[in-house]
């Protein structure tokens, strides 16, 4: 973790411009996973199209930072930019105009792909103690009793838990929806 | 047949399936199956009782839970085939090569896992029916009870598929895995269905 990992999107992209190199690692760090997601499961690029989407859009960031007008959108921004060079790597795929490629299919998957981030992102906000067991439950498929053994709690104990971590997590999220629907008024 | 298949097929389809001739689904498909119902029961309490501040917490484990079951129903059916397979190249040959026993010995292993897994969510599914049975609004309990013997019959087949399948020693530690997260089911399922 650098001191960069605790900054808003608009405190890194500030010290981006300001030629800070940690902050540029942890751009690529908070973003790659997000880049790659919406390449490999929003579009379902191939693993090399998928590389050559995300080199690209690094280095369209890295040159055009510049031009982003709103440091707070960090996000949607980088978005479209993944969006535009997914379209355009199939296309060239299949010899059509980019703007004929989105489909329906490509439309869910990337809102999924949306919604998984802002979950990652809500989840940093918890407790570390949230945070590793439900990544022990939901991503590494730990059972109750190799949860419990590892960390040295009752197995009886462990699902309720992860019950209250999730209703945090929901509590996060659902206050951001909030502040989303507020700001939006 | 992918994962997403399985969870489309009718169930008529299924069990005619199970009852063909074909090596698969078989057993291990069946147990695992067995432990999605179990999970799937939990998380149907758990949402009936609104007056439980963790229920969708546990509602949403125990469809975690569901959904790895209905993996490895899915995956069973293949590895195991592609053990017997082995099995057959293996009998059928003369003479003793090393690679292809090793081979087989891998092809083993990973049909070896596979039951091993449905015996562990067979427990952690048993273990949320505990946790509904506790907790649960009354009306559903009994549900809950009948989720813990669901989740114990499937972890009970699951470990004899550990145990008889695979020819594992006694001493073998897949087996104690499996056979105490066949107890630990069981225990639950005792108990809930005394109870509730």
């Amino acid at each position: 973790m650098t001191a960069h990992s605790s900054f808003t999107d608009a405190e890194l992209v500030r010290a981006c411009r300001a030629g800070e190199p940690d902050a540029w690692n942890e751009l690529v760090e908070r973003y790659s996973r997000y880049v790659y997601a919406i390449a490999t499961r929003g579009f379902r690029l191939s693993d090399e199209d998928a590389e050559d989407v995300f080199q690209d859009v690094f280095t369209r960031i890295y040159t055009r930072l510049d031009a982003l007008r709103d440091d707070s959108a960090l996000r949607p921004w980088i978005a479209q930019l993944t969006r535009r060079r997914c379209l355009d790597a199939i296309a060239a795929r299949r010899e059509i105009p980019a703007e004929d490629v989105l489909g329906e299919n490509e439309s869910t998957d990337l809102a999924e792909v949306e919604e998984a981030f802002e979950v990652r992102e809500a989840l940093t906000t918890l407790s570390d103690n949230c945070q590793d067991i439900l990544d022990r439950f939901f991503t590494r498929d730990q059972s109750y009793k190799t949860i419990g053994d590892e960390l040295d709690l009752p197995s009886g104990t462990i699902a309720s838990r992860i019950a209250r971590c999730l209703g945090r997590l929901r509590e996060t999220l659902e206050g951001r929806n909030m502040v989303d629907r507020g700001s939006r008024e | 047949m992918g994962t997403d298949e399985y969870l489309d097929l009718r169930l008529g389809d299924f069990l005619d399936g199970l009852s063909a001739d074909g090596l698969a689904p078989g057993g291990g498909s069946a147990a695992a199956l067995t432990v999605a119902f179990a999970a799937r029961l939990v998380s149907m309490v758990a949402r009936c009782s609104v007056t439980w501040s963790e229920a969708a917490g546990i509602a949403a484990q125990a469809n975690a839970i569901g959904e790895r079951a209905v993996e490895l129903a899915h995956t069973d059916g293949h590895v195991w085939e592609s053990a017997l397979a082995a099995l057959r190249d293996a009998e059928a040959g003369d003479d003793i090569d090393p690679k292809r026993s090793f081979a087989l010995e891998r092809k083993l292993e990973a049909a070896a896992a596979i039951p091993l897994e449905i015996a562990s969510l067979g427990a952690d599914a048993a273990s949320l029916a505990a946790v509904a049975g506790e907790h649960g609004e009354a009306t559903y309990r009994a549900d809950a009870a009948a989720a813990a013997a669901l989740a114990a019959g499937g972890a009970a087949a699951a470990a004899h598929l550990v145990r008889v399948n695979l020819g594992v020693r006694s001493t073998d530690p897949r087996l104690a895995r499996a056979l105490a997260s066949e107890q630990a089911a069981q225990d639950v399922a005792a108990r809930l269905l005394e109870r509730l």
